[in-house]
């Protein structure tokens, strides 16, 4: 008896160790709905947690990608778009899936590090070569005759990080004095000729289509842009005080339960802040949080004075309401 | 825009010529640079311009992904979501029919001895020649999410308001589908092809006599191996031969258990047998019925409360057999229906058997015609039979216009038209079909032959021979003429005949005479006069 009980152990032992190999590796599919120009990190990124996936757990994922305006994107996945993970432009567009969709809990930035933001970015200027029009700061960019481009704040999230960073020097510059500032913001969307939908728009517009002497753009974008098109055809110029743009990522928990994808997109979403996860960020010019990266790749980044959304506006949801919601301050600049 | 564009660049050359002319005479630099400045500005506009087209053209586009799409066209009008998700369509089916009766054909619905009328010399009414509204059907379909169809068809045709379909249908999968509501189960071949499609004008005795019509209930189905074998296993109501669910509540004893499968193994083959398909199906239930009711005061017996059907009719659709008001279901019932068919090239046949073993008593009690006090519903003793009942048919069609025939309509090669000379699809049509009853349903619990009851003795039979024929054989013929697929024009003749159901001597019902009833060893029942008509109708659906 206690022989074949010994026995018994053993068969169920080596059962027990030869599971991993006997059991076949699984096909996961991941859909990461983003904001327009995060399309070259997350090919890197895609492609690199695919590796690490499949090494820690023997699956494969396959990480399909949709880009488009922050906002636009939010809607549809409110819509019904299955993204087992979102990685919008800001908060506010991610508030959304929780309050209009109730795919997320309320409390969804408190579940990653930063504000679950692993990657912070800011807006530069980005002008043609030998800067023509003298472009320094804001200031110039309202100056008649400048022609701006910066996408729809209603429909993109690098462009209500635009609009944001210009009223905030605004503020700055006329000691908070709020009917300034709108005046100001308002002579630059008088200098802006099209207003795209979203930030890889507006960069199409300048850079390809030649139009504007100036395109209001993510740090990443412009960095992006200049290396492409090589650095004889355009210039980068740091303004004298930016935002901090800190584009969020979550799960989307109703989705990857009803998809039972939880564990892989939780895990995508964690890997971002790892040290590859940060290195592709920086890479791709978006600024790492994590110490020694962002150490790292220090000199790639400009210092910039940075002010953020929380200081000067109060949060996302305030911003959003007197900002960019129907009827708000820049709906009223942009009519007049 | 287009004339803006056009002056802006008409500018620019202007421009470009003045610069031209300019370069060469100017001698004031300033000049050349206003007029680079004044060329790089129109220039600019005109990208803008450009620019502007080109993302009004990505928002139409855009937009275009998110505008529900209207549809109309010969398969029906309707809306779509951009997704195609979601949908709503609108479908009709609308038959007008004639229908013409030979001198013999007759009808025993709803005559009493003592009714005035034109009674013929059987004591049976003569079947009158009528144009009918047969079907009046308004479709509404579609799907929601993706995956839940649905169907509503009321029907305002022969006379009366009810609904036809109401019900959902869930598709998890090719494998997997669960339907709720009221609809047709998935049991006999000829009642699942569509009303618009039928070969004939009116089906035969195995679908509209013996197979049950529409049901309330929930179905499991699916296509399987390959989409090769459809299943189906549902749980309904239950109702009698013939006969739909009123869409009211169900009173009559346990439910029904009725399944079906149906293979097509040669489907997409290219082969001679790639449109054969053949299956079975059967249903299982019980049913008590009631004599009358204590509750409604009907003055003529309410056949469905009765458990039985109203009726047995002819292809001519004249009633032929009835039970008697006192018999009612007692018991099990079990159907069974092999069934099959086959498509090669324009020629179709289709064949069909189907039996039904119904257990049956007869009863007295219950709500008096005329009313009156009631009283309780009660079973004749010793009365308890198992009848078994069976109907079979055999239908071919050959399109003479070469159009493939299918369980489907016919989609003619060249529609209607004198203008372009097209003749439409025509096609030829034959059946036979007939119903035989047990014989046991005329005799009483002695096994002689009676009266059928009423419900005041036990000693009646469950049917009265001398009205009610236990047989009925009908051959039929007929011509389609398919103008397009929306329009289809049918001629019929058929010719029954009958096994009794009729009796020697004097009229057995004739007005003021004497009621001659069945003799016990059934030596005075002849058999009823032939059954001849001709129908026509004339179809429109989409």
């Amino acid at each position: 008896m206690k022989k074949s009980f010994l026995s018994l152990t053993a068969l169920l032992a080596a059962l027990a160790l030869a599971s991993p190999i006997l059991a076949s590796a699984a096909d996961v599919t991941l859909l990461n709905v983003s904001y327009d120009p995060t399309r070259e990190l997350y090919q890197d990124y895609n492609a690199a947690f695919a590796k690490y996936w499949k090494a820690k757990t023997g699956d494969n994922v396959t990480v399909k990608a949709s880009h488009g305006g922050s906002g636009k994107q939010a809607r549809a996945i409110i819509d019904g778009l299955d993204a087992d993970v979102a990685t919008l432009a800001l908060a506010y567009d991610v508030d959304q899936l929780s309050e209009k969709g109730k795919l997320i809990p309320k409390d969804w930035q408190k579940r990653l590090p930063n504000n679950s933001s692993p990657y912070t970015s800011t807006i530069v200027f980005l002008v043609r070569k030998g800067n023509p029009k003298h472009i320094k700061d804001w200031d110039d960019v309202i100056k008649p005759g400048v022609s701006v481009i910066t996408p729809n704040p209603k429909t993109s999230g690098g462009a209500r990080w635009n609009y944001l960073a210009a009223y905030a020097y605004a503020l700055k510059k006329y000691g908070n004095d709020d009917a300034k500032a709108r005046e100001f913001v308002g002579k630059l969307y008088k200098n802006v000729p099209v207003l795209d939908s979203g930030a890889r728009g507006s960069t199409t517009t300048f850079v390809e289509r030649g139009i504007g002497d100036v395109l209001l753009a993510w740090e990443n974008e412009a960095f992006l842009a200049q290396k492409e098109l090589g650095p004889d055809k355009v210039d980068i110029v740091v303004p004298s005080l930016s935002i901090l743009a800190e584009p969020p990522v979550t799960v989307v928990d109703k989705v990857v339960d009803k998809r039972k994808t939880r564990a892989v997109a939780e895990a995508y979403v964690q890997y971002l802040y790892s040290e590859e996860g940060q290195e592709i960020a920086a890479k791709n010019y978006y600024r790492p949080t994590l110490a020694s990266v962002a150490q790292k790749y220090e000199k790639n980044f400009p210092k910039i004075n940075l002010i953020t959304i929380d200081d000067v506006f109060g949060g996302w949801q305030k911003a959003q309401k007197t900002h960019f919601a129907d009827g708000g301050v820049f709906d009223q600049i942009y009519q007049k | 825009m287009q004339f803006r564009i056009k002056g802006i660049t008409a500018a620019l050359v202007a421009s470009g010529v003045l610069l031209g002319s300019n370069l060469a005479h100017a001698s004031d630099s300033d000049e050349i640079e206003k007029l680079r400045a004044l060329v790089q500005e129109l220039d600019q506009k005109i990208r803008v311009l450009d620019r502007k087209g080109e993302i009004a053209e990505e928002d139409a586009a855009a937009k275009k992904k998110e505008t529900p799409v209207v549809k109309a066209s010969k398969d029906g009008f309707g809306f779509e979501s951009a997704d195609g998700q979601n949908s709503i369509k609108f479908r009709a089916v609308l038959q007008t029919d004639y229908r013409y009766y030979d001198q013999g054909a007759n009808d025993i619905r709803e005559r009493t001895d003592g009714r005035a009328g034109n009674i013929g010399t059987d004591g049976f009414h003569n079947a009158d020649d009528t144009y009918i509204l047969r079907r009046a059907r308004p479709i509404i379909e579609g799907t929601l999410f993706g995956k839940y169809d649905y169907r509503f068809t009321p029907d305002f045709g022969s006379g009366t308001a009810l609904v036809q379909d109401a019900y959902v249908d869930g598709k998890f999968a090719p494998g997997f589908k669960v339907r709720v509501g009221k609809f047709k189960p998935d049991l006999g071949l000829e009642r699942l092809q569509s009303a618009a499609d039928t070969k004939f004008v009116e089906r035969s005795y195995v679908t509209n006599d013996l197979l049950p019509n529409r049901d309330i209930g929930i179905a499991l189905h699916g296509d399987i191996l390959d989409d090769k074998l459809n299943y189906s296993i549902g749980y309904y109501n239950g109702v009698a031969d013939g006969s739909s669910s009123s869409g009211g509540v169900g009173f009559l004893g346990d439910k029904d258990v009725g399944g079906r499968i149906f293979a097509t193994p040669f489907k997409g083959d290219d082969s001679a047998l790639a449109g054969l398909g053949f299956g079975i199906a059967a249903t299982y239930g019980d049913a008590q019925g009631e004599r009358n009711l204590n509750f409604t005061d009907t003055t003529t017996a309410d056949n469905t409360r009765q458990g039985l059907p109203a009726a047995y009719l002819t292809d001519g659709q004249q009633v032929f057999f009835r039970y008697g008001t006192g018999t009612v279901a007692d018991g099990s019932r079990f159907r069974i229906a092999p069934q099959a068919n086959y498509y090669y090239g324009p020629f179709g046949l289709i064949a069909e058997y189907a039996q039904v073993e119904q257990e049956v008593s007869l009863a007295g009690g219950g709500s008096p015609a005329g009313g009156g006090a009631a009283t309780n519903s009660t079973i004749f003793t010793g009365t308890n039979k198992k009848l078994t009942h069976d109907a079979w048919e055999v239908a071919a069609s050959y399109l003479l216009t070469g159009e493939d025939a299918s369980f489907k309509g016919v989609k003619p090669k060249r529609d209607f038209d004198l203008n372009k000379g097209g003749w439409g699809a025509w096609e030829l049509v034959a059946r036979y079909s007939e119903i035989n009853l047990d014989s046991d349903t005329f005799k009483n619990r002695n096994g002689q032959y009676a009266v059928a009851s009423s419900g005041t003795t036990a000693n009646s039979a469950y049917a009265d021979l001398s009205q009610s024929a236990k047989a009925a054989q009908t051959w039929a013929a007929g011509v389609n003429w398919y103008l397009n697929q929306n329009v289809k024009f049918q001629l019929n003749y058929e010719e029954t005949s009958f096994d009794g159901g009729a009796i020697t001597g004097a009229s057995h019902t004739s007005p003021g005479g004497a009621v001659i009833n069945v003799k016990a060893d059934g030596s005075n029942i002849k058999d009823r006069e032939d059954e001849r008509a001709i129908f026509a109708r004339v179809q429109l659906t989409y």
